[in-house]
């Protein structure tokens, strides 16, 4: 069963993968603000009768409550992308539906009654939009939805009204960032209504080079023209940094390549190391792997990789770890015996 | 000359209250005169701004609120079916229900304008809401269709309007004595 991280696609060299989250509600219940514990609790018990059938091809979806999870186990969810950071901290009843394979899955009472997402490897909107509508209309069948004649899809924030849909690519910007490009990005791709934020989302600091892309608006345009507009803008975005990536090449490319291997080097026999200076090491083999300079004997291990040494992941893979310290050096371990052999 | 309490910022609102029979005179500033508790429902020299918003909360207030006494500051337009105020709704950037959508329509409208640059939804929509969507207005009741009217009306400033559409909807809900006691009221304010 390939997980997303793992597929091959279009434009992977930049684009990790493409998500797309739509927000619906249930016309029984008050939206979040004014949900009372026992509506959020039946909330939960409706939602999970009511799909307990529901599949994609890699099997019935797995249901668990995750307000009841032990904090380290909710980090690591939010830490792979199958929960958002809203649902960590939330202490409501929340619930959680997923397809084994992970790359489907529906929130119950995040900031919305439901949050269904759907997400795949590389640039693939579209793929990622059809799994999601298949989800949305087995939830119509099932449960009846809030919708408005004129304003769509009811949410109970504005800003997600309408098609209830945010689409978001993770891409890789190495190149960009290194010439101090990004804040500049930033601001322009706001001009044409899409956000660009950090690896992990609304307030996260960007980290590795890694960002989150996503349309900002959600009314007054078709799901299908919303992907257009921001496909549009990523598509520039990816042409400017394999721009860059080629005049880094061109120019400086011994540097590069002895940077690249250096990372290696210590990645491969480091005793210890905190999450920062990994994701740094681990973008720098990243872009080596990208652009090619270095061949890997497993492709498409190292955003994996970059998951699973966040600190939750890692506690959660390697049984209770008591400090930062200890953390540390089985993050080293694990990466001495994960990074994938160099092919020469 | 100064104000009576302050003693700091120029006078503008002669002040008079009659408590336990006893008469009191005061020259106050804006301020001051603002935080008066009785000040409030002594509306003979307030601004004519003052009294403005309050007309206006007043007709929002008495649609979206439970009662008539209410204080200035909970007159703020709430949710029927929710409960939640504006002003929460402004405050956490959230609404309640499904049903704020109509019961802020006016307000709706036009931060949806500012926010997503449109307020009519294109796209995707339920099987099930494809034949309603026609219907949508013939179905409204006519408590609905005043509300949109009288919505309409106070974002074009035509309070009188707004006023007399009020009280239609009041006799519509069975409420004429409230009504009658309301008139009463503005005639004396106004």
């Amino acid at each position: 069963m390939r997980k997303w991280y793992e597929e091959e696609g279009e434009y992977s060299d930049v684009v990790i993968s493409s998500r797309i989250r739509l927000a619906r509600n249930l016309k029984k219940y008050p939206f979040s603000p004014k949900l009372s514990e026992e509506q959020a609790v039946a909330l939960n018990h409706e939602v999970m009768e009511k799909l307990e059938d529901i599949k994609n091809e890699s099997g019935t979806y797995l249901t668990c409550s995750i307000n009841h999870m032990d904090e380290i186990s909710r980090l690591s969810m939010l830490e792979r992308y199958i929960i958002s950071p809203i649902m960590v901290e939330k202490k409501q009843e929340t619930g959680l539906m997923v397809a084994p394979d992970e790359r489907a899955s529906i929130m119950i009472n995040e900031e919305d009654h439901l949050r269904i997402q759907s997400l795949t490897g590389a640039m693939n909107m579209k793929k990622a939009l059809e799994e999601a509508y298949k989800i949305d209309d087995y939830i119509e069948e099932k449960l009846d939805i809030s919708y408005h004649n004129q304003y769509g899809y009811l949410t109970a924030c504005p800003t997600n009204v309408g098609t209830g849909l945010r689409a978001s690519y993770m891409v890789f910007l190495p190149a960009l960032d290194a010439a101090g490009n990004m804040t500049q990005l930033m601001n322009e791709a706001g001009k044409f209504g899409v956000t660009i934020r950090g690896m992990y989302g609304e307030g996260t600091k960007a980290c590795a080079s890694i960002y989150q892309i996503s349309n900002q608006k959600t009314l007054g345009m078709s799901e299908e023209d919303i992907i257009e507009k921001l496909d549009s803008v990523v598509l520039q975005v990816i042409h400017q940094e394999q721009k860059r990536r080629e005049h880094i090449l061109n120019t400086n490319f011994s540097v590069l390549e002895d940077q690249i291997y250096r990372s290696y080097g210590v990645l491969k026999y480091a005793k210890q190391i905190n999450t920062k200076d990994a994701m740094t090491l681990l973008s720098q083999l990243k872009f080596g792997e990208d652009t090619k300079t270095v061949t890997l004997e497993k492709p498409n291990m190292i955003f994996r990789m970059m998951m699973e040494i966040q600190p939750a992941n890692l506690q959660q893979k390697l049984g209770k770890i008591a400090g930062s310290a200890q953390r540390d050096q089985k993050r080293a371990e694990y990466i001495n015996m994960y990074l994938p052999e160099l092919i020469k | 000359m100064l104000c009576d309490i302050c003693h700091k910022r120029e006078a503008k609102i002669y002040y008079t209250e009659i408590r336990n029979g006893e008469k009191k005179e005061q020259y106050l500033c804006e301020e001051c005169a603002a935080g008066q508790s009785t000040f409030q429902t002594n509306k003979g020299e307030y601004s004519i701004e003052g009294t403005l918003n309050n007309f206006l909360s007043n007709i929002l207030g008495s649609i979206y609120g439970e009662g008539e006494q209410k204080e200035n500051k909970d007159t703020m337009p709430r949710c029927e079916s929710c409960g939640i105020s504006y002003e929460d709704v402004l405050e956490h950037g959230k609404f309640g229900c499904a049903h704020c959508y109509d019961s802020f329509k006016v307000m709706v409208d036009k931060s949806l304008r500012q926010i997503q640059g449109a307020n009519n939804h294109i796209g995707k929509q339920p099987e099930r809401a494809k034949d309603s969507s026609k219907s949508y207005v013939l179905n409204m009741t006519e408590t609905e269709k005043l509300s949109l009217q009288l919505q309409e009306a106070i974002e074009r400033e035509e309070y009188e309007e707004a006023a007399r559409l009020r009280d239609q909807m009041r006799v519509l809900k069975g409420e004429e004595e409230c009504v009658n006691g309301m008139k009463k009221k503005e005639n004396t304010a106004m």
